[in-house]
C-alpha cells in the first residue's frame, strides 16, 4: 500500500523507561521459531483458584462446553459474584497472546475481576485453540461457540441476558471484534457492549504504523505478522480473508453494538484500531476512541503503574459505567 | 506478561537488577520525565512508599509502590533511608532492612529528581502577601491561618520562622530554610500557631539590623534569639534622647570614620583584630581611637567603655530604624 516510514512518536517517558530496563526480556520481533519460548514467557505465575475467589467473593467453575458445529469442546473459566448488590451482567473475555499463545486465566485476576465487582459481572473467559496447531476458522469458532453457550445458560449462570458484554485485548481484542461481527451475521446473541483493547483487526500488516513501529516496543511488524502467519498460512495479507479472521475486512460495519476501543500511538495497531471505530462512525454506530500518546502495545499490562496506564484503566471504567449504570 | 517491578523482584539477587534500575531512571531523563515520574519510579522498583521533599520550592509528592500518587501522612521520618539533592531530599518510607536496590535506587532517582527540579521548579514561587498577613494575625481562626499557612507550603505539622525585610516586606519560611541575604531580621522556628509571636521577633531584630553602609555600619542578618538582653532596648521609647547616642552623633560629625571605627572596635576581640577588619595600621587606628574617645567623652578600650559603646551603637540604630 505504501512504503512511508517516518520516525517513530517517542515514546511515554515512563514507558520508554520502562522498555529500556527490559529490553533483555521483551523482544520487539516475534518470529515463528520464538513461539514456544513466548508460550514459557507469557505463561508467568498463573492466577490460582484462591485468587481468583478473592476471599470468597467468586465462585469459580470451569466448564467444557461443546464446539461450534461439532468442533471439540473446550473450557470456559466461569467467575460467579457471590454477593451481588444489583443485576447481573456478564463479562464474555477473549484472551490475547497474537493467536499464538496465552490462556484464558490472562488478565483475569488483575483486572476483570475488579470490574465484576464494581458492576456485578459474571466473568465467563474463554479457553480457545491456538494458531498454528489450530489455523483459522478454529481459534474464533470456539470463541463464537463460548459466547453463544455463554448466552444460552444466562438463567443458569444468573445474569440478564440484556448486559452481555465481549471484550478482548490484542489478539482477543481483534477475536471480541470478530465474534461481534460473527453475532450480527448469525443471528445472536446480541451483545450490550464490545471492549476492543489495542485490538489485532488487520492481517494485511501494512499501515503506516505498522511499519513505522517496525523493531520498536512491543509487538512489532515482524512479530504481527508471526501471528497472522500462523492463524492464515500463506492467506495472510492475500485476496480472500475472511472478516471473521481479521475485522479490518469486514465491508459493513453497521450494526455492532456500542464500541470501546483504545490504542497506543506507538504501537502497530494504531492505524489499524482508529480506522476500525472512524468506520464504525460512517456506517452509523457509536464508538469510543481512546489514543494513548506514546503508548506502546499492551502497555497497562507490562507496565500497571505508569501514570498512563492508570489513566487508560480508569477510561474503561468509565465507559462500563455508562454502559451499565446509565 | 508480567511487569516490571515482577520482573526486577526475580532478580533481586543478581547485578542485572541495578543495571536495570540504571536503564530505567536513564530512560525517564531522556524522556524528560516529570517529578511525579520519578518518585513513582522510585517506589515501584523500591518496592515501598516514596517521598520527595523540597520545602524552600514547595514540593511535596509521594508515591506508592503501586505507582497511586498518596497524601503526605505527616512528615518525613529522620531514619528513613534518603538522599539529598540540592534543596530537596528523596527518602524511601523502609523500616527494616534495606531492599536489594535501595542504594542505587535513591542514587539514581535522587540525580533525575535534581535535574527536573532545576529546570522546572527553579524560582520558589512568589510569596503572598495576604497570606502571610493572615498567618501572622493572632487575631485570626486558628484553621483560617493553618489554610493560609498550608497555601504557603509551611510544613503543617513542623515549625517555621518569619523574616521581616528591610523593604517593609514580611517572609515566612520553614524551619531549616536559609534564611535571605538581604537586610532582614530573622523570628525563631515555632510551631505555625506561633508564628506571630515569631513575627514580631522578626521586626524587632530587624531594628537591630545595620545597612552595613559607612553611615550604618553592622550586621545586615540579625537572628532575634542572638539579641539576648539587648532586645529590651527596643522597648526604649526616644533612644535619640539618650545622652550617649547624642555624643555619638557627635563624634560621628567630626570625621567620616568614626563610625566604622568604632563598630569594628566594639565588635572585635582586640584592637589588632580592628585594625585587620578596617586594614589599618594599627597605630593610625590608635590615632583614631584617641580621637574618638575624645570626642564621644570615655573610653572604649575599659571594658565598662566597650559595653557603653555597644548599648549607644545598638541605640543609634534603634532610632535610624523605627518600629
Amino acid at each position: 500500500m505504501t512504503t512511508f516510514k517516518a520516525p517513530p512518536p517517542p515514546f511515554d517517558p515512563e514507558l520508554g523507561a520502562a522498555l529500556a530496563a527490559m529490553a533483555d526480556f521483551l523482544p520487539s520481533a516475534v518470529t515463528p521459531d520464538m513461539i514456544p519460548a513466548m508460550r514459557d514467557l507469557s505463561a508467568g505465575p498463573r492466577a490460582t483458584d484462591d485468587e481468583l475467589r478473592r476471599d470468597g467473593r467468586f465462585e469459580i467453575e470451569e466448564r467444557a462446553v461443546p464446539g461450534l458445529d461439532g468442533d471439540p469442546d473446550m473450557s470456559l473459566l466461569i467467575l460467579r459474584p457471590t454477593a451481588p448488590t444489583g443485576t447481573l451482567g456478564c463479562l464474555y473475555h477473549i484472551h490475547g497472546g497474537g493467536m499464538i499463545f496465552g490462556d484464558n486465566r490472562s488478565g483475569v485476576r488483575e483486572i476483570l475481576l475488579d470490574w465484576a465487582e464494581e458492576f456485578d459481572l459474571v466473568v465467563v473467559s474463554v479457553e480457545y485453540r491456538l494458531a498454528p496447531e489450530t489455523p483459522h476458522p478454529g481459534p474464533v469458532n470456539d470463541c463464537y461457540a463460548g459466547l453463544r453457550w455463554t448466552a444460552e445458560h444466562a438463567g443458569e449462570l444468573g445474569f440478564d441476558p440484556d448486559r452481555l458484554i465481549v471484550a478482548g485485548g490484542s489478539a482477543g481484542g481483534g477475536l471480541a471484534a470478530a465474534v461481534a461481527l460473527m453475532a450480527r451475521d448469525r443471528g445472536g446473541p446480541g451483545l450490550l457492549g464490545q471492549m476492543l483493547l489495542y485490538p489485532m483487526l488487520d492481517d494485511r500488516n501494512n499501515t503506516p504504523s505498522a511499519l513505522q513501529m517496525a523493531g520498536l516496543g512491543m509487538w512489532d511488524h515482524t512479530a504481527n505478522q508471526t501471528g497472522w502467519g500462523a492463524l492464515l498460512g500463506d492467506a495472510a495479507g492475500g485476496p480472500d480473508v475472511s472478516p471473521y479472521a481479521a475485522p479490518a475486512r469486514a465491508e459493513d460495519l453497521s450494526g455492532l453494538p456500542p464500541t470501546f476501543i483504545e490504542v497506543g500511538s506507538a504501537e502497530t495497531f494504531r492505524d489499524e484500531d482508529i480506522a476500525y471505530a472512524s468506520r464504525i462512525w460512517q456506517a452509523g454506530g457509536q464508538a469510543e476512541l481512546h489514543v494513548w500518546p506514546g503508548a506502546f502495545h499492551g502497555f497497562d499490562v507490562t507496565v500497571p503503574t505508569a501514570q498512563i496506564s492508570q489513566d487508560a484503566k480508569r477510561a474503561r471504567v468509565a465507559w462500563l459505567n455508562r454502559l451499565l449504570n446509565a | 506478561m508480567r511487569d516490571l517491578a515482577v520482573r526486577l523482584a526475580a532478580l533481586d539477587a543478581e547485578a542485572g537488577a541495578a543495571l536495570q534500575v540504571i536503564a530505567y531512571f536513564d530512560g525517564l531523563v531522556e524522556g524528560r520525565a516529570g517529578l511525579q515520574s520519578i518518585v513513582r519510579g522510585a517506589a515501584v522498583l523500591a518496592g515501598c512508599p516514596a517521598r520527595l521533599d523540597d520545602d524552600a520550592r514547595r514540593v511535596h509528592i509521594r508515591m506508592l509502590p503501586d505507582g497511586i500518587a498518596a497524601p503526605l501522612p505527616g512528615p518525613a521520618d529522620e531514619s528513613w533511608p534518603g538522599q539529598p539533592v540540592g534543596t530537596a531530599m528523596l527518602r524511601l518510607e523502609r523500616v527494616g532492612p534495606p531492599g536489594p536496590v535501595d542504594a542505587m535506587v535513591l542514587e539514581r532517582a535522587a540525580g533525575a529528581a535534581g535535574s527536573v527540579l532545576d529546570r522546572t521548579r527553579g524560582r520558589a514561587p512568589a510569596t503572598d502577601p495576604a497570606a502571610v498577613e493572615l498567618v501572622v494575625d493572632a487575631s485570626a481562626p486558628a484553621d483560617v491561618r493553618l489554610h493560609a499557612a498550608r497555601r504557603l507550603g509551611l510544613p503543617v505539622d513542623g515549625t517555621a520562622y518569619a523574616v521581616a525585610l528591610g523593604s517593609g516586606e514580611s517572609r515566612l519560611a520553614a524551619a531549616g530554610t536559609p534564611p535571605p541575604t538581604t537586610r532582614a531580621g530573622i523570628g525563631p522556628a515555632v510551631p505555625l500557631l506561633d508564628l506571630p509571636e515569631s513575627h514580631q521577633a522578626a521586626r524587632t531584630a530587624l531594628r537591630f539590623a545595620a545597612e552595613g553602609t559607612d553611615e550604618d555600619p553592622g550586621e545586615t542578618l540579625v537572628h532575634f534569639e542572638e539579641l539576648g538582653g539587648l532586645a529590651v532596648l527596643a522597648l526604649v521609647p526616644d533612644p535619640a534622647g539618650v545622652p550617649d547616642v547624642r555624643a555619638l552623633e557627635h563624634a560621628a560629625n567630626a570625621a567620616p570614620w568614626v563610625l566604622t571605627t568604632l563598630h569594628a572596635v566594639a565588635s572585635t576581640i582586640s584592637m589588632r583584630a580592628a585594625a585587620t577588619v578596617l586594614r589599618l595600621h594599627h597605630s593610625t587606628l590608635q590615632d583614631r581611637v584617641e580621637h574618638a574617645e575624645h570626642w564621644l567623652g570615655w573610653s572604649v578600650r575599659e571594658p565598662q567603655g566597650r559595653l557603653r559603646l555597644q548599648l549607644a551603637l545598638a541605640l543609634r540604630r534603634l532610632h535610624r530604624h523605627p518600629s
